[in-house]
């Protein structure tokens, strides 16, 4: 029985998380194919109208293959994320030793849309949170223990560190963090309504620009995580996790910074011994990204940032396990991908517009931003 | 098996109250000046936390199945010009964001839930397994219109808040969650509402493997 703090557990802690499996979906491909054009320079987004077949100024967009913006019964997603799980590890998820943790900040909620906009009462099926996640227990073959968190653009985050803490606490045998945001005309019409989806491209952490842009990107992933056992030292090692909400405003940081560095204040120390890069969030924003990135080169001088939106465009609440699926590719693979389609001056000497060589590192820093001032980010360890 | 106290339960049920009715009543439990533009969830959920006096080292664990519903509905009501402060105010966690940023509050750890069958179980664990010695639990729901009537939102409106901690001086309730063989097990939202606002006693399986015991003192 636990009557103690949380720090007292009921089972051994493991020295460490271990990141068993990941991979993704992008417009792109999965991981490796995502890893390969970023390593490119290229460029998914690609401009469509704001309001798809109801027209709108061109904004840009990264649709994954086989899904129509303008949304279906049953969703067009649906069938990629299908082949995204289909990739799963074979473990019983949604049982009671094998928890899954679905993040999204959308959901089904562009069915919602189709639904207002045609009176097909055939979408409201898709249109709520626990509707749709319904629709994938089923379709998946899960069982019914899917906890579901919505944090906006760090929902992957929490699920990371709500199933980390399950496997500390001993409660998981193994833990799946699965993320999907598809882009509907709902959030791009929203994001077009806050004029930061306009008729640019988004350029992260580049001071040349005076209007930031960014665009928004189709995006799913999933994280199996699993206690390090028997003192083995797994590959990839989950060994930090942080979070911070400045409360401040809702679609603005406290502009000294203060909220950034917030968030990493308790892992400066862990982090001080390291040699590591920073994948960022880096949307293409620009009192964001200068915040984050000077806040990034004062903590940490010496790790270069890069960061994908660029090319992928934001892929929301699901962009923080997108980007570590990414970022476990490129450990794979041995190479790291610059940060596209930006453009000097840079708001700091780390950015990285550049592909470089992982094996000078060892460990990542995945950070990423949220509406309210919501901050979060993770370390992975790696040999 | 996880054990903690109930501090403060704070239970709100408007019935049908009307948001301009929930605003005037309310009022004194923000700011000055800053509910014009809150939700009735924000709202309600203000008011359940007024006397709480949320710290940032506390953890805030929220849970709602349909969560700003008429932001929701009239922001998609606003298409094709849609609303940018319709859009920002529709998102999961706005409630609790309209309730903090009006205090000029922050908070370290915040885990918005969404779900329902299962919803008031892994709300329940994410409080348990929070690293924070004081972890506030909450959550509601605003009743909705158009989208009630298609059964996409919530009929009905309530709002409530308790802390949790390891601390059973003061506390007016237990909880205790520990694991089971059962394969099954659901509590959705309002019918946890009923037993915090009844101070009703619960026992039984609420998520696969996961049972929740609720006694009162």
């Amino acid at each position: 029985m636990i009557r103690g703090a949380p720090a007292a557990v009921n089972a051994p802690l493991p020295s460490s998380i271990s990141l068993a499996a990941t991979d993704c979906l992008t417009a792109f491909g999965d991981a490796r194919q995502t890893h390969r054009a970023l390593l490119e320079s290229r460029r998914a987004l690609a401009f469509h109208p704001v309001l798809g077949g109801d027209g709108g100024d061109p904004v840009p967009l990264a649709l994954a293959a086989g899904h129509a913006y303008d949304e279906t019964v049953p969703p067009s997603w649906l069938e990629p994320l299908a082949g995204l799980a289909a990739r799963l590890p074979d473990d019983p998820w949604g049982t009671a030793r094998f928890p899954v943790f679905v993040t999204s900040s959308n959901f089904g909620v562009g069915s919602l849309h189709a639904f207002r906009r045609t009176g097909d009462a055939r979408h409201l099926r898709y249109g709520t949170p626990f509707a749709t996640v319904e629709v994938l227990r089923e379709r998946f073959g899960w069982g019914p223990n899917v906890a579901v968190v919505s944090h906006a653009c760090v929902s992957a985050h929490l699920g990371l560190l709500l199933a980390t803490r399950s496997l500390e606490r001993g409660l998981a045998t193994r833990a799946l963090v699965f993320s999907f945001d598809f882009v509907s005309p709902f959030v791009a019409g929203g994001f077009h309504a806050l004029k930061i989806l306009n008729a640019g491209l988004p350029a992260p952490y580049s001071a040349a620009g005076t209007t930031g842009s960014i665009g928004l990107g189709d995006g799913a992933a999933f994280a199996v995580l699993a206690p390090a056992a028997g003192g083995a030292r797994p590959a990839l090692r989950l060994t930090a996790q942080t979070l911070h909400n400045e409360m401040h405003h809702f679609t603005a940081n406290r502009s000294d910074g203060a909220g950034f560095a917030a968030c990493l204040a308790p892992v400066q120390t862990t982090l001080a011994r390291r040699r590591f890069w920073i994948k960022g969030h880096g949307t293409g924003t620009l009192e964001a990204g200068r915040l984050e990135a000077a806040t990034l080169a004062r903590l940490f001088p010496s790790a270069p940032l890069v960061a994908w939106k660029g090319s992928l465009g934001h892929t929301l609440g699901s962009c923080g396990l997108v980007e570590l699926a990414i970022v476990g590719e490129a450990l794979r693979a041995g190479m790291v991908p610059g940060t596209v389609g930006t453009e000097p001056p840079f708001f700091s000497d780390a950015v990285a517009a550049e592909p470089f060589p992982s094996r000078d590192y060892d460990g990542v820093l995945l950070t990423s931003n949220a509406f309210g001032g919501a901050h979060a980010a993770c370390f992975l360890s790696h040999d | 098996m996880i054990e903690r106290h109930l501090h403060a339960v704070r239970t709100d049920a408007p019935a049908d109250e009307s948001i301009a009715a929930t605003r005037e009543r309310l009022a004194g439990a923000f700011p000055r000046g800053s509910t014009r533009r809150m939700t009735q969830l924000g709202l309600l959920l203000g008011g359940v936390l007024s006397d709480l006096a949320t710290g940032e080292d506390d953890a805030i664990v929220y849970a709602s199945t349909y969560a700003e519903t008429r932001a929701l509905e009239d922001y998609l009501v606003s298409f094709p010009t849609p609303s940018p402060t319709l859009f920002q105010t529709s998102i999961h966690p706005s409630a609790i964001q309209q309730v903090l940023i009006a205090r000029q509050q922050p908070v370290r750890e915040f885990f918005p839930h969404t779900g329902r069958d299962q919803l008031v179980a892994h709300a329940l664990q994410s409080a348990a397994l929070a690293a924070a010695p004081r972890v506030i639990v909450c959550g509601g729901e605003e009743h909705g219109t158009w989208l009630a009537e298609q059964n996409a939102a919530s009929p009905h409106a309530f709002a409530f808040a308790f802390a949790l901690s390891v601390d059973p001086a003061g506390a007016v309730g237990h909880l205790r969650l520990e694991s089971t063989d059962s394969p099954t097990g659901e509590l959705a939202l309002p019918e946890f509402f009923n037993a915090l606002h009844q101070r009703s006693p619960l026992s039984r399986d609420v998520a696969p493997g996961l049972r929740l015991t609720l006694t009162w003192r």
